[in-house]
């Protein structure tokens, strides 16, 4: 059996059954907001991975981050981090709850925001 | 190629801060342990191709035409026009001059407001749950 599922014209003809002058791309602005919200929940879940560089503490999660395929990521949340060991195999490894750390690195310092220069 | 580290598990932690992924290690790139006490706990100190495996809840992809289906389970796409009618029904109760259209047009945008808040975050989750069967705990071998 198919799976039903709606297109965007479908759900703008829905929408003129109300609102007969809706403008199309008003719409799709609109849908875009709803996807961008609906991420922030388990709709979809993926994986990625991502290499390591020596002594690099920091590894960059914003919106424009990519993997090490060169696929942008686009996280919203992080639930599960796996690293390889040295049987090359991926072994979860737990979530610091205390971020405290006494030492920090210089080295990938530019991963995390700066001030602005204006 | 695989890392030097033996037990991740024991000897690596992450954890998030603003738009970052922290990851630290108490061993050093052959393996050992960090012999410094007091700094411990470091940047990984080798590079690893596809080292870290994330898992993570993504930003579905936008739609950008009207013959796009929207990248989230088909169980969340009527949501989709409550949220669009939702915002539509707001913009008509502000511009409305009578004040019972607008109270009316305040009233359904509510409506679907709720209707979107049960699909998506309420029960959304929990309806689309692709767990089934009996509930029992399989506890781990003790021995």
């Amino acid at each position: 059996m198919a799976v039903h599922s709606i297109t965007v014209k479908q759900i703008l003809s829905r929408v003129r059954q109300v609102f007969p002058n809706a403008p199309e791309a008003y719409v799709m602005n609109l849908i875009n907001d709803a996807l961008v919200e609906v991420g922030m929940y388990n709709s979809k879940v993926v994986h990625a991975k991502i290499s390591t560089a020596a002594d690099q503490m920091w590894y960059d999660l914003k919106d424009a981050a990519k993997d090490s395929s060169n696929n942008i990521l686009e996280v919203n949340k992080v639930f599960r981090v796996y690293f390889m060991d040295n049987d090359g195999d991926y072994i979860l490894i737990p979530r610091l709850l205390d971020k405290d750390l006494l030492l920090t690195d210089v080295s990938s310092e530019s991963v995390l925001q700066s001030p602005d220069s204006r | 190629m695989a890392s030097n580290i033996k037990y991740p598990e024991n000897s690596c932690r992450w954890f998030i801060e603003g738009d970052s992924l922290c990851l630290i290690t108490n061993v050093d790139s052959e393996g050992d342990a960090n012999t410094t006490a007091r700094k411990n706990w470091k940047a990984i100190q080798e590079a690893v191709t596809d080292g870290i495996l994330l898992y993570y809840y993504a930003e579905p992809n936008g739609v950008s035409s009207l013959s796009d289906v929207p990248d989230i389970d088909n169980s969340l796409h009527l949501a989709l026009v409550d949220y669009v009618k939702r915002c539509l029904y707001m913009d008509k109760a502000g511009q409305s001059a009578d004040p019972n259209a607008s109270t009316v047009s305040t009233s359904v945008s509510m409506q679907h407001q709720r209707r979107w808040d049960e699909a998506v975050k309420r029960f959304g989750m929990k309806k689309r749950d692709k767990t089934g069967g009996m509930r029992s705990i399989l506890p781990h071998s003790l021995t």
